[in-house]
C-alpha cells in the first residue's frame, strides 16, 4: 500500500473496488467508517451490497468481470469533463497521451451493457473522486484474482495520478494484502526474480552484492512461478517440491489438476505445523513450531514491520523453520548457522538498504517500522512517493492502459451460473489453523454455503439450507444453499476453506499473463438439488469423518 | 499468569495484541494498542489462538519429521537425522541429474515470519542454486 492503513481516516474520499474489508479485514473496515464519520465520501464498487456498500454514498454494483470497462469509464470521464490535474500530470507522468488514445473510446454510456452500470451513476463517481482535496483508492482479491489483474492496477493507478493523488497523507493507493504476512515473504524475496528488498536477480551489481555476502555464485536467471509448476512437472523439468508453510491441495486452482502434479512429482517435502491435506501427500514432512512459539518480524500490508513474540513452549520435536533450512543447507553441503533472529534479520538490514535503518529496537513492544527506513535515525515512511518521484527507471509516474478483457469461462446453457470465490470472518485461508479453534468452529462448519440471490434460488428449485450438487467443468462437489439478497442474480459465491465444499475443485487456472494470479473470481458452474436430504446430510458427515480419521491416521505415522 | 505482546496471525492489517499465558499454556488473547488497531481487536485475533493447545479438532499437529520409502508407501515416523539425511539426498541427486532448476521451493506467507522465509530463499538461491522461489501471494 502507497499509505498506512491509520491513514484511511484523513481522506476525503475512498474508492473500495473489489475489497470486502469487513469480511477480510475487520479491523480496516473500522478505519473505513472512521473516515466516513470524518466526512469522507465513500464509493464502493463491488457486485455484492457488502458492509462497506450500506455505509456508502454511492455503490456502484458493477457485473462480475468488468473492472478494466469499469475503471476506463471513470478514466474518460476524468478526462473528458477535464477533471484532472494537468500540473501534476505534466510534471510528473508519463504515458498520458497514449492512455488516453486507448480510454477515449470508453465512455460510460458505451460500457453499459459491460459493467451493469448507468452511465450517469459512473459520472458522479468520477465527479465525487476528483472533487476530494485527496483521496484513496483501496482494491482486493476482487481485483487481482481476475486473468486480467495486472492491468486493473495499472488503471486504478492512473486514476490516482491523472488527479495528483499521490505523495501526500491520505492520498494514494493500496491493495489490502491478505495474509498476514503476504507483504513479508515479498519483502524478503520469495519471489523469482527479486532477492530480498526488491533488488532483481538479472541485476549484475545486486546480485554480485549476495554472492560476495554469501560467498556462494548465484543463478542470474529467473526462476519459475508456483502457477508454471503443472507443466513443468509434466514436461519432467521439475521433479522436486519444497512446500513451506502452505496447503495447496486446499488453496490452488483447480485441484484435481494441483493433485495430479504433486503425484507425479519424485519428492514432496511439507515444512508445516498441522497433517494438511498436502502434508498427507508428502515424501518428507518436517514438523515446525508455530505462531505463539517462535518470534520474528511480520510485515503488515502497509509495509509495517512488527515483533511477534514466544509466548508457549513448542511440542518436543518440532523446531524452528529457520533451524530446519540450515540443518538442510548444511546437508547440502552449503553451512548456514544463525543464534536467533536477531542474527537473521541483521543480515537483512545489511543487504537491503530499504530496510537497513529497521532495527530490533526500534520494533520493541508495540512500535512498527514502516519501510523505506534507509538508516537508524530515519523514522520509517507512511506514505511513499513524497516529492512525486516514483520507483521507476525515470522516476516519473507511469500511465499505462488496456483494453477489456472478458473472463475466460462465461456462463452457457449447460454450466449457467458464474461462481465467484469469497472470504468470510471467522475462517483462515486453508482453515489449519482456525478450524482447530473452537469458537471459531462452532460458528462455521463443513461443508460452507453457496450464497446465491433468492430469485435464482427459485429458478433453480433449491432452497435455503438445502445441501446441493454445485460443478463444474472440472469437478463437482457439495455446499449448503445459503439464500442472501445482497449478492447479484445469475452469480453464486463460496469461501474457500472448506475440505468437503472445496470450491477450488471447480476453479479454473487461468492466469493473469503478469502476475500469473488465477481466475479464482470467475468460472461457469451449475447447481443442482439433491432430493433425499437425509442422506445428504448423511454423506457429508461421513465423507468429513472420513477425510479427518485418514489425517488423523496419517499424523501417527 | 504473563502477558506476552506479540502481532496477530491472521490477515495483513497487523493488530498488536497481548498473549495471557498460565503454566505455559495461552488462556486469552486481548487487544494492545498497536499502530493499526488502536485497542481493536476481530473475532480470529480474540479467539483464533486455542489451536496452539492442540485440540484436534480439525486435524492433528505436527510432532515428529516423517519420510515416506516409497511412492505408495506409509508416512513414518523418524529421527530429525534420518529425515534431513533422507531429504538432502534425494535433492543433491535431482541437482546432479537435471541441474538445480529441477527443484521448486514456496515461502510461508502465515505463522513463520521474516527471519524464517529469508533463510529459505537464501537455502534455495545458495545452497540449491535456483531462483524457483515463489509463494501464494498469486493465489
Amino acid at each position: 500500500m502507497s499509505n498506512a492503513i491509520t491513514e484511511i481516516q484523513d481522506t476525503k474520499c475512498l474508492l473500495v473496488f473489489g475489497y470486502n474489508a469487513a469480511d477480510s479485514h475487520p479491523v480496516v473496515a473500522r478505519h473505513i467508517n472512521k473516515a466516513r464519520a470524518n466526512g469522507a465520501k465513500v464509493i464502493v464498487v463491488d457486485p455484492r451490497k457488502i458492509e462497506s456498500a450500506r455505509v456508502a454514498d454511492q455503490w456502484l454494483a458493477l457485473k462480475n468481470g468488468s473492472n478494466m470497462a469499469v475503471v476506463n469509464a471513470l478514466a474518460n470521464v476524468l478526462i473528458t469533463e477535464n477533471l484532472v490535474d494537468q500540473n501534476f500530470i505534466n510534471n510528473y507522468t508519463e504515458g498520458f497521451e497514449e492512455f488516453k488514445a486507448v480510454v477515449e473510446k470508453y465512455t460510460p454510456e458505451s460500457v453499459e451493457k459491460i459493467t451493469g452500470l448507468k452511465a450517469e451513476d459512473v459520472r458522479m463517481a468520477a465527479r465525487t473522486y476528483a472533487a476530494a482535496p485527496n483521496a484513496m483508492i483501496l482494491w482486493g482479491m476482487g481485483v487481482t484474482q481476475y486473468g486480467q489483474a495486472t492491468d486493473v492496477v495499472r488503471g486504478l493507478a492512473a486514476l490516482a495520478l491523472m488527479t495528483g493523488n499521490f505523495g501526500k497523507r491520505g492520498a494514494g493507493c493500496g491493495p489490502v494484502r491478505g495474509q498476514n504476512n503476504v507483504q513479508g515473504t515479498c519483502d524478503m524475496g520469495m519471489l523469482p526474480d527479486v532477492y530480498p528488498g526488491y533488488q532483481k536477480v538479472t541485476d549484475d551489481a545486486a546480485r554480485e552484492k549476495f554472492e560476495k555476502h554469501w560467498g556462494v555464485k548465484l543463478s542470474p536467471d529467473e526462476g519459475y512461478k508456483i502457477t508454471d509448476l503443472g507443466h513443468k512437472v509434466k514436461d519432467g523439468s521439475c521433479r522436486a517440491y519444497y512446500i513451506f508453510g502452505e496447503d495447496p491441495a486446499q488453496t490452488e486452482a483447480d485441484l484435481a489438476h494441483l493433485r495430479k502434479t504433486l503425484q507425479a512429482m519424485e519428492l514432496v517435502i511439507v515444512q508445516d505445523i498441522f497433517m494438511t491435506q498436502t502434508a498427507e501427500m508428502a515424501d518428507v514432512i518436517f514438523p515446525a513450531t508455530s505462531w505463539g512459539e517462535h518470534e520474528g518480524v511480520y510485515s503488515s500490508a502497509d509495509r509495517g514491520f512488527q515483533r511477534f513474540s514466544k509466548a508457549v513452549t513448542p511440542p518436543p520435536g518440532v523446531k524452528t523453520d529457520w533451524e530446519i533450512f540450515c540443518l538442510m543447507s548444511q546437508a547440502m553441503g552449503y553451512p548456514m548457522s544463525y543464534e536467533n533472529t536477531k542474527e537473521i534479520w541483521d543480515e537483512i538490514r545489511e543487504l537491503c538498504p530499504l530496510y537497513a535503518g529497521a532495527t530490533y529496537e526500534k520494533m520493541e513492544g508495540l512500535k512498527s517500522v514502516q519501510w523505506p527506513c534507509p538508516t537508524e535515525d530515519h523514522p520509517g515512511t507512511s506514505f511513499l512517493f513524497e516529492g512525486n518521484t516514483f520507483s521507476t527507471p525515470s522516476g516519473k509516474g507511469q500511465f499505462i492502459a488496456a483494453e477489456w478483457r472478458a473472463p475466460m469461462e462465461l456462463p452457457d446453457g449447460d454450466y449457467p451460473l458464474v461462481l465467484s470465490t469469497v472470504r468470510e470472518v471467522g475462517h483462515y485461508s486453508c482453515r489449519s489453523m482456525t478450524g482447530n479453534c473452537s469458537a471459531l468452529q462452532t460458528l462455521a462448519d463443513e461443508p460452507g454455503y453457496i450464497q446465491m440471490h433468492p430469485s435464482d434460488c427459485e429458478k433453480y428449485g433449491v432452497k435455503d439450507q438445502q445441501l446441493v450438487w454445485i460443478s463444474s467443468r472440472r469437478g463437482k462437489v457439495i455446499s449448503r444453499i445459503s439464500a442472501n439478497e445482497r449478492v447479484n442474480k445469475d452469480v453464486v459465491y463460496m469461501t474457500y476453506q472448506w475440505w468437503i465444499g472445496a470450491c477450488n475443485e471447480l476453479t479454473i487456472e487461468h492466469v493473469d499473463p503478469v502476475s500469473a494470479t488465477p481466475e479464482y473470481k470467475y468460472c461457469a458452474v451449475k447447481v443442482e438439488g439433491i432430493e433425499d436430504q437425509a442422506w445428504a446430510e448423511n454423506y457429508v458427515q461421513t465423507e468429513y469423518s472420513n477425510l479427518k480419521s485418514k489425517l488423523r491416521t496419517a499424523a501417527r505415522g | 499468569m504473563k502477558k506476552i505482546t506479540t502481532v496477530c496471525p491472521y490477515c495483513g492489517t497487523g493488530c498488536k495484541m497481548n498473549l495471557v499465558v498460565e503454566n505455559d499454556k495461552v488462556i486469552s488473547a486481548e487487544p494492545a494498542m498497536g499502530r493499526t488497531n488502536e485497542g481493536n481487536l476481530c473475532l480470529k485475533g480474540y479467539y483464533g489462538w486455542d489451536f496452539l493447545n492442540d485440540t484436534n479438532l480439525l486435524t492433528p499437529r505436527l510432532k515428529s519429521p516423517m519420510i515416506r520409502r516409497e511412492k505408495g508407501g506409509k508416512l513414518e515416523n523418524v529421527s530429525w537425522d534420518e529425515a534431513i539425511s533422507f531429504a538432502s539426498e534425494k535433492l543433491k541427486r535431482i541437482k546432479a541429474e537435471n541441474g538445480p532448476d529441477a527443484i521448486m521451493t514456496t515461502g510461508s506467507a502465515r505463522g513463520p515470519g521474516n527471519e524464517a522465509n529469508f533463510v529459505m530463499q537464501k537455502f534455495a538461491r545458495a545452497a540449491i542454486g535456483t531462483n524457483n522461489v515463489d509463494h501464494c501471494a498469486r493465489v
